[in-house]
């Protein structure tokens, strides 16, 4: 038979997706984890959080020895995690786009939007020549993105609010 | 003009008050001379960059000499030319010259690349040596000949006692050199090396020979804005090297300078003088660019200081001990103007009020707005002081609305009949200024 397929279910095919809910759940929490989700944002803001964090060791490096190196890996890791900052906000575009995010946790998005900017300021100021490029607004940056992408973290990177049928489960569990 | 870079960062941080912008920039006669006005350091978060891209000289056009004199483009068609110097026959020879590649240790190395390209200041060098003879003596040169090919960033050059010293980036080289010979067969013997990649921030060498010939004298400049590159790439930089020219060894004359591009000696009293470029992005003010003598043992600040006792707090960890022995310098030309190329005037024909001080070329700003230098400025002497504030020379290498740049000037030096030349390295001309009466005609030999 000839099957005729849309220019959705090709990206599917492509990216290795599927957009039937058809795959048991274990639970919300395994759902909505970034692990098991189906979008493709979270792995890329996962990805830049870890160097945005990690960029506040090194730092906090530089702070202890003084020695300029430490602050050119963090401007490369803020750099790093501001490209794939961009490409996360590209992919959550797709993620809508293909019904694998339904609706959006503003609060979340946010968050993490404003660690973003904050880190774009942070790029800059690390951009600076010297001990003023680190110390102090540098490492207050780098400790304030920090802590908002730990926070936001902590259970999943994603931005999505889950299921329709689920936010009454969501309150029942929590409360 | 490029200024949306300033105007988005000044917007940027007064909403976040992170720094303090200056939107009125106090004028640079107020940082002329010993005691110029110093404001607070400020911290941007992005400093102010104003490039006007180098566009050359439209047929016919030349910069603009005050009443009293003549300019006439000497010669064209070179590629970047940094530095003029004349052979005791007349001949002139002009450096064509650009820095090595240089290294991206951070995002912003690659961004200032692209601004600098803009600039025109990234344009490949010729790495040689042209040779111009005027032989019809109508200031117009007739020969022309690669004197000298395959150096490597050459800058500095001086002729001591039959032998030309050239200063590449990487190392001093001599050339014997004949009285009328038009290009060099012998190969260059190296002298000594000279602090060097693979880091190479500034990378001109600037060079001259003691009066009695038996020194030369090596501007080196630091390998860094201010330290950003590491302290251990600062070994031997911003610094003004005596190499003995008999045996090559050498040692740090004075130390602190950030980037020595030009020294000469005072012809009074025999002393020596430099020019300096001093360190950017803590004001369109900060910190003027200066003329000073030379001490030795002398330590005039860099990193850690500048005119003095101000302290630069990006440089950590401090040196207190050092700081409390740093010279201020003579004289200050005001903040950016990147002064690359000195002249005094002893052997000027020009109107006789320029004929007892020394000429400085003006390659102009960068990283402030408004503009500032663009030009060559002339600094009175009087008993082998700086006596008066600078006064202008040559200008127009800006378009009249400041936006592009036809011509920046960088080595200067007179010729057999006491013009002065200057190499303009994005108009890729050496400029001839003369006296207006002299109708461009060499004085009569001496």
């Amino acid at each position: 038979m000839n099957h005729h397929i849309s220019t959705d279910q090709l990206i599917e095919r492509a990216l290795g997706a599927r957009r039937d809910d058809s795959i048991p759940r274990a639970g919300l929490f395994f759902q909505e984890s970034s692990f098991r989700s189906r979008a493709l944002h979270p792995r890329l803001i996962g990805a830049g959080a870890v160097l945005l964090i990690a960029a506040l060791a090194t730092d906090v490096a530089y702070a202890r020895t003084l020695l300029f190196q430490w602050n050119n890996f963090s401007i490369w890791l803020l750099t790093g995690g501001l490209l794939l900052a961009a490409l996360a906000g590209f992919a959550l575009v797709l993620d809508f786009a293909l019904h694998r995010v339904k609706a959006i946790d503003w609060l979340r998005f946010s968050g993490f939007v404003a660690a973003a900017l904050l880190s774009l300021l942070n790029a800059l100021v690390h951009s600076r020549d010297g001990y003023t490029a680190i110390v102090p607004e540098g490492l207050e940056l780098s400790a304030l993105v920090s802590a908002i992408l730990v926070i936001l973290g902590w259970r999943n990177w994603s931005v999505g609010v889950p299921h329709s049928s689920r936010p009454t489960m969501l309150k029942e569990t929590h409360s | 003009m490029n200024r949306f870079p300033l105007q988005a960062g000044c917007a940027l941080a007064a909403l976040l008050a992170v720094s303090a912008c200056d939107q009125k920039v106090t004028p640079p006669s107020a940082q002329y001379g010993a005691n110029p006005v110093l404001p607070a350091p400020q911290q941007y978060l992005v400093p102010p960059m104003a490039v006007p891209p180098g566009i050359g000289w439209k047929q016919g056009q030349a910069p603009v000499v005050p009443a009293g004199f003549r300019i006439q483009a000497f010669a064209t068609g070179f590629i970047h030319p940094r530095m003029v110097y004349t052979l005791p026959n007349g001949d002139v020879l002009v450096v064509e010259s650009n820095g090595p590649d240089a290294p991206v240790y951070r995002p912003k190395d690659y961004i200032e690349g692209r601004v600098q390209a803009l600039a025109g200041s990234a344009a490949p060098g010729g790495n040689r040596i042209t040779l111009l003879r005027d032989t019809h003596g109508d200031g117009i040169p007739d020969v022309r000949t690669t004197f000298i090919d395959h150096l490597n960033s050459p800058f500095g050059i001086v002729l001591v006692d039959g032998n030309l010293y050239v200063a590449d980036t990487d190392a001093i080289l001599r050339f014997p050199y004949v009285t009328g010979e038009t290009h060099v067969t012998v190969p260059g013997t190296k002298l000594t090396d000279l602090p060097a990649g693979p880091i190479n921030h500034h990378w001109t060498k600037s060079l001259t020979a003691s009066p009695d010939g038996s020194k030369l004298y090596v501007g080196v400049g630091s390998n860094s804005n201010i330290t950003e590159n590491g302290m251990a790439a600062e070994e031997g930089r911003a610094a003004i090297w005596e190499v003995d020219r008999q045996s090559g060894l050498k040692r740090i004359y004075a130390a602190g300078v950030r980037n020595p591009t030009g020294l000469a000696f005072e012809p009074q009293t025999g002393k020596l003088w430099a020019i300096a470029n001093e360190r950017d992005e803590i004001g369109p003010n900060l910190v003027p660019d200066y003329l000073t003598s030379v001490r030795d043992g002398g330590f005039y600040g860099w990193p850690y200081s500048y005119y003095g006792q101000h302290v630069d707090v990006r440089v950590q960890p401090q040196r207190p001990d050092l700081v409390a022995t740093a010279i201020p310098p003579d004289y200050a030309l005001s903040s950016h103007v990147a002064p690359l190329g000195m002249a005094f005037s002893q052997a000027s024909s020009l109107p006789v009020r320029y004929r007892s001080g020394v000429f400085i070329a003006e390659h102009g700003s960068w990283d402030r707005s408004p503009l500032n230098g663009y030009k060559v400025v002339y600094v009175p002497f009087q008993a082998g002081r700086p006596s008066g504030p600078p006064q202008d020379v040559v200008t127009g290498f800006l378009t009249q609305d400041e936006s592009k740049s036809q011509g920046r000037p960088v080595g200067l030096a007179f010729d057999r009949a006491g013009a002065l030349l200057i190499a303009d390295d994005v108009g890729n001309a050496v400029w001839r200024v003369s006296a207006a009466a002299d109708e461009g005609r060499p004085r009569p030999a001496s």
